[in-house]
């Protein structure tokens, strides 16, 4: 009864969140909307490998950055269409993101944090170096709308059904993934993972494919962003989307799916009503997230959980 | 393609000593995570305002190279004890991720406060040396150069003396080694992560301090040297100092080799697909655990 009074919850949230575009024509409203769409799966996807898994992962800077540049250089380059440069994004992040992954999780979670925090910067050096394919700092502009049956998703309004269409169908397979026996067995992996071992199962597989999924949303997610900006260039790579990422999924609550879909919705408004000035945003964003982590360290989701717990344990006694 | 000796030699001199700053930063990492078991997001900011109190202090100074350089060491110190004293100290050993998001959000406060008061602007520093050098038959290496591998090697032999055979040495070796144990023969550990936090600054301040007439001093240029040592700390094993200076030369030599030969993408690509072979071959990073180690 719950859960379905949940699910209708969500399915009329998000038929809400359609009806944007016929409610205001302001370019400027609707395009936060879609920053916050895309932002909310990017932090969802991130929520996938450290809220669930428990692992760090830096690299999905780098992973937003090669969806991105795939998904441009599909259409600009190889004359793809904007779907197929998706499709490309997705499986070469996933393909990156086992290559990099299966070594480094042999090893131990610290190493694995650096590793992909390395592999980022190494992607963003790569974008801004590789100058004959990604043309460097120059970047690539000019990416043309994105289309389907003849119909050309052109202005900011119409763009903003696609990031609609593409965030929902995303979170909704995440959230299935999330509460499906797979994400209880990531969960206890993050809890304690001896006792997974224990009881036969065995945890890297699933580290890996929970690493390489979470890869592939956001490197979609990253080529539908880019094609809202219109260009790409190194830019793209810039620290501040991870940190984005990263404050949303500390504040909304680790490990928590509806947590992090509501503070991605919220926070995403954030550095708009935060406009006074790009160096004092940053200050902000940092001060949040040293104060969120001795706090709150595990979110709003956690820390409304706690007192739900401490509630329970007050009326048994 | 021929190879010419003299440029050779140029570029393994310039390797080494990019390497020994590279080490200074390295170690000062290992130094911390051997202690607290957690990983200093902020290093490169501390060796950013190493760099800024040098740019700052020159010209006060009336362009003297040593005091300046004694000063910027002074004020990473303090600085280094402050963020111990109001942030580390309320970590506990096993939050890892805790402590990187916390030092991550600190190196976002630094970053962005330097830029914000003194804007992100290059600036170029200049010393008592200005741009002499020695010269070696046709080959030349500016005095900065040769006094900051100089400083990093004297330091590199003050910290071996210092963890070898000083009280306040062993303290830190015994608590990264077994942290029980040594809280039961009455180590502090509080105060000894305090020292070790202070000694790792101070030894970031140095490299700051000596990079900034080499470099341009901005307040993102701690950014890119963090994410090499991180993965010099990764290639020579969590925790091992004299793994990453082993490291952190070798790569200086291999860049500085790599970028007179080919393109500037490789010199930049080469420390990330080294880590990856040697985390292949050897998760537990390249010289194993053993020796002298404070992790």
């Amino acid at each position: 009864m719950k859960l379905a009074a949940a699910c209708s919850t969500a399915i009329i949230a998000a038929l809400a969140l359609a009806a944007l575009p016929l409610v205001t024509s302001s370019n400027y409203i609707i395009g936060i909307g879609i920053s916050a769409l895309i932002f909310t799966v990017a932090a969802a996807a991130l929520n996938l490998i450290y809220g669930f898994t428990g692992l760090l992962s830096f690299a999905q800077l780098g992973f937003w950055g090669i969806g991105g540049y795939t998904t441009a250089l599909t259409v600009m380059t190889f004359g793809g269409t904007f779907w197929w440069g998706l499709v490309w994004a997705a499986l070469l992040n996933a393909v990156i993101a086992l290559i990099v992954g299966y070594p480094t999780l042999r090893t131990n979670r610290h190493a694995f944090v650096i590793v992909t925090l390395t592999f980022a910067l190494l992607v963003t050096l790569i974008a801004r170096d590789w100058v004959d394919l990604t043309r460097g700092p120059l970047g690539i502009p000019n990416l043309p709308p994105p289309s389907a049956f003849g119909y050309s998703f052109a202005t900011t309004g119409q763009f903003y059904w696609v990031a609609w269409a593409f965030s929902v169908a995303m979170l909704g397979f995440l959230y299935a993934l999330c509460s499906s026996r797979i994400g209880r067995t990531l969960i206890a992996i993050k809890q304690n993972e001896p006792l997974v071992r224990a009881q036969g199962i065995a945890p890297t597989p699933y580290k890996l494919a929970a690493f390489a999924l979470s890869a592939a949303i956001t490197g979609a997610a990253g080529g539908v962003y880019c094609f809202h900006l219109r260009v790409i260039d190194p830019l793209f790579l810039d620290f501040y989307y991870m940190q984005t990422f990263l404050i949303i999924v500390i504040i909304g609550g680790a490990g928590s799916f509806w947590g992090v879909v509501v503070s991605g919705a919220a926070l995403s408004a954030l550095p708009e009503i935060l406009r006074f000035s790009e160096d004092l945003r940053m200050i902000i964003y940092g001060l949040i997230l040293v104060a969120a982590m001795f706090v709150m360290p595990s979110g709003v989701a956690g820390w409304l959980r706690e007192r739900q717990l401490a509630r329970m344990r007050e009326a048994l006694r | 393609m021929t190879i010419d000796a003299v440029y050779l030699v140029q570029l393994t001199l310039n390797g080494i000593a990019l390497g020994l700053l590279y080490a200074l930063i390295a170690v000062g990492l290992s130094l911390i995570f051997g202690v607290m078991e957690i990983i200093n997001f902020a290093h490169g900011e501390l060796l950013m305002l190493g760099a800024f109190a040098m740019a700052f202090a020159l010209p006060v100074m009336g362009l003297l190279y040593w005091p300046a350089l004694a000063a910027a060491i002074i004020v990473t110190m303090l600085i280094g004890w402050a963020i111990y004293e109001l942030l580390l100290v309320r970590l506990k050993p096993d939050e890892f991720e805790r402590s990187i998001l916390v030092t991550l959000g600190l190196s976002i406060i630094l970053i962005h406060a330097m830029q914000y008061f003194f804007t992100a602007t290059p600036r170029l520093v200049d010393t008592q040396y200005g741009f002499d050098g020695v010269e070696i038959g046709s080959i030349r290496i500016t005095w900065t150069r040769v006094i900051g591998a100089g400083a990093a090697a004297a330091a590199f032999a003050g910290l071996y003396l210092v963890l070898r055979h000083t009280q306040f040495g062993r303290a830190m070796r015994a608590i990264a080694q077994n942290r029980d144990a040594a809280l039961m023969v009455g180590i502090r550990p509080r105060v000894v992560a305090r020292n070790a936090m202070i000694l790792a600054a101070g030894l970031c301040g140095l490299a700051g301090a000596a990079i900034a007439p080499i470099q341009l001093v901005t307040p993102y240029m701690g950014q890119f040297l963090i994410f090499k040592a991180f993965a010099l700390v990764i290639i020579g094993g969590l925790g091992n100092i004299p793994g990453a200076v082993a490291a952190a030369v070798g790569l200086g030599l291999i860049e500085s080799w790599i970028g007179g030969f080919f393109e500037i993408a490789w010199q930049e690509a080469a420390v990330f697909v080294i880590m990856i072979v040697v985390l292949f071959l050897r998760p537990d990073g390249l010289f194993k655990r053993g020796g002298m180690r404070v992790g």
